[in-house]
């Protein structure tokens, strides 16, 4: 997952290290063994320890960089901050984004008295990491959700067409049967031929109870009824999902707002690939836009190298990502955690 | 196999090929994206060698006209998140190589996963075929047995 943009933000942090170490040895007003330099004015000048002659080139820096208070000037950081800028733009990383994670390392790095008291590759990497999260948000507990809040909890989901609604609507049932709550989903796609079938397969699959009626039903009335068993069986959560749109089609968009009016939702779930890249953060917030979205499913993560959509989208349209699609089999979904996608990019740091 | 199994299978085989068509839909773009970024580096490249930056330029229905490129040196380039740079033809060419490795690897993953769905599909066509033999051979026997019992 986001292979692509781990390898570039590897080269970047190297870059900024780089940067930083080059500005810490660069002025040669200020020794590192100024210590050494009293010393010899002391009347007892003894024994000169020589391993210093001796120390390496890095290992001086290292110490240097560690040892002492350090301004670096955004002059120094240059060439570092615009390679960051094109690893992010490089991977799809929407500009606003990519913009505030630059603000908040240049913030991090530039024009301070530091001292830096450790080494220089740690300081960059908890500064990429602070800058990442940043942009990442928090993420939405949906456990935590459905436990605060009063029973059965109606999830909508939205998106355009092929994205993996449908198979993420299955995979979220496995995902809350498996933690214990009882689950109905609402097969609202009543338009596109074998889509009915389709989550009836993964509903019979995964055990999972599901209201249906004949392709070319009014879905609101399908859902109505996916709300009324709930109810009536004391369920937790109603899944509900929907056919496949683009924000373009007015049609389409009014029958989604007349589900909403109908079944009124607790969240609305938008889902989008995240092999799409800036198409899926624009077409999110177009959807959020016209019909509202409280939290984001990325599908088809484990294809995605370059990671723009999963960076972008929570800062883009200000809604948390929920979960991401990871494969085929329904266990094959993380809940999102900004946390475990920066150990994820910054790896071994 | 009952009936019902069959019917469960037939589900089954259908969900996996409308998944299967997705895929194969996806990797077509992944692919027309790759031919297209081959074709953009082969022509910078034919660019960079025109002598006085002149080169053939393709209008379609199989017409082309000469065009003078002005500066053949400078590519606005859209690196993503629809943003366009300037790079030079070099950049630019190491550039969209990268690119096509990047779409390379995430080609073979698809095709992974769509090898991976075909074989599944496969071992759920035979065990469709073997269910129908099994009804057949069950229809028969009991028509031999009618026969049997007629004479």
């Amino acid at each position: 997952m986001f292979g692509g943009l781990r390898e570039r933000l590897q080269s970047a942090r190297a870059l900024l290290s780089g940067s930083i170490e080059a500005a810490a040895a660069a002025p040669p007003s200020e020794k590192p063994d100024a210590p050494a330099a009293s010393r010899s004015a002391a009347p007892e000048p003894q024994v000169r320890p020589p391993a210093k002659k001796t120390a390496t080139f890095a290992s001086k820096v290292r110490t240097f960089v560690i040892d002492r208070e350090l301004i670096i000037t955004e002059k120094e950081l240059a060439d570092a901050l615009y390679e960051l800028e094109m690893t992010l733009l490089e991977s799809d990383v929407a500009l606003p984004v990519t913009d505030a994670i630059i603000a908040h390392v240049k913030k991090d790095l530039v024009g301070k008295h530091r001292r830096i008291g450790q080494s220089v590759d740690s300081l960059v990497v908890s500064t990429l990491r602070s800058a990442l999260l940043g942009v990442l948000g928090e993420g939405f507990d949906l456990i935590t959700y459905i436990k605060n809040h009063e029973r059965p909890v109606k999830i909508l989901f939205t998106g355009v067409n092929g994205t993996g609604k449908t198979t993420t609507v299955a995979k979220v049932g496995d995902f809350l049967k498996k933690q214990g709550f009882t689950v109905v989903i609402g097969a609202g796609d009543t338009y596109r031929a074998g889509a009915i079938e389709q989550i009836e397969v993964h509903a019979e699959r995964t055990g999972i109870k599901i209201i249906q009626h004949q392709q070319g039903a009014d879905p609101s009335a399908v859902l109505f009824d996916a709300v009324q068993y709930a109810v009536s069986h004391k369920m937790d959560v109603i899944l509900a999902d929907t056919a496949g749109r683009f924000h373009t089609k007015a049609n389409l968009m009014s029958q989604l707002e007349k589900i909403r009016r109908v079944m009124k939702p607790d969240l609305v779930v938008y889902v989008d690939e995240a092999i799409a890249g800036n198409d899926a953060v624009v077409r999110a917030a177009e959807f959020d836009r016209t019909v509202g979205a409280d939290a984001v499913v990325l599908t088809k993560a484990d294809m995605d190298s370059r990671g723009g959509a999963a960076i972008s989208i929570a800062h883009t349209i200000g809604k948390p990502l929920m979960f991401l699609g990871t494969g085929q089999g329904y266990d094959d979904i993380v809940p999102f955690s900004p946390e475990a996608v920066v150990e994820e990019l910054l790896g071994d740091a | 196999m009952d009936q019902r199994e069959l019917l469960t299978l037939e589900h089954y085989l259908k969900q996996y090929g409308q998944q299967a068509e997705i895929f194969a839909s996806q990797l077509e773009l992944m692919e027309n994206g790759r031919m297209e970024a081959l074709a953009a580096v082969e022509a910078l490249q034919g660019i960079s060698d025109a002598d006085d930056g002149t080169v053939l330029l393709q209008i379609g229905g199989g017409a082309s006209v000469r065009v003078k490129v002005l500066e053949p040196d400078k590519v606005l380039l859209n690196i993503g998140a629809d943003v366009i740079v300037e790079r030079t033809n070099k950049d630019a060419v190491e550039f969209l190589k990268d690119r096509i490795i990047e779409m390379e690897a995430s080609e073979k993953k698809v095709v992974e996963t769509l090898d991976r769905l075909r074989t599944q599909m496969n071992e759920i066509a035979k065990r469709i075929e073997q269910g129908y033999q099994q009804t057949v051979q069950a229809e028969r026997g009991a028509q031999a047995a009618m026969g049997d019992q007629d004479e």
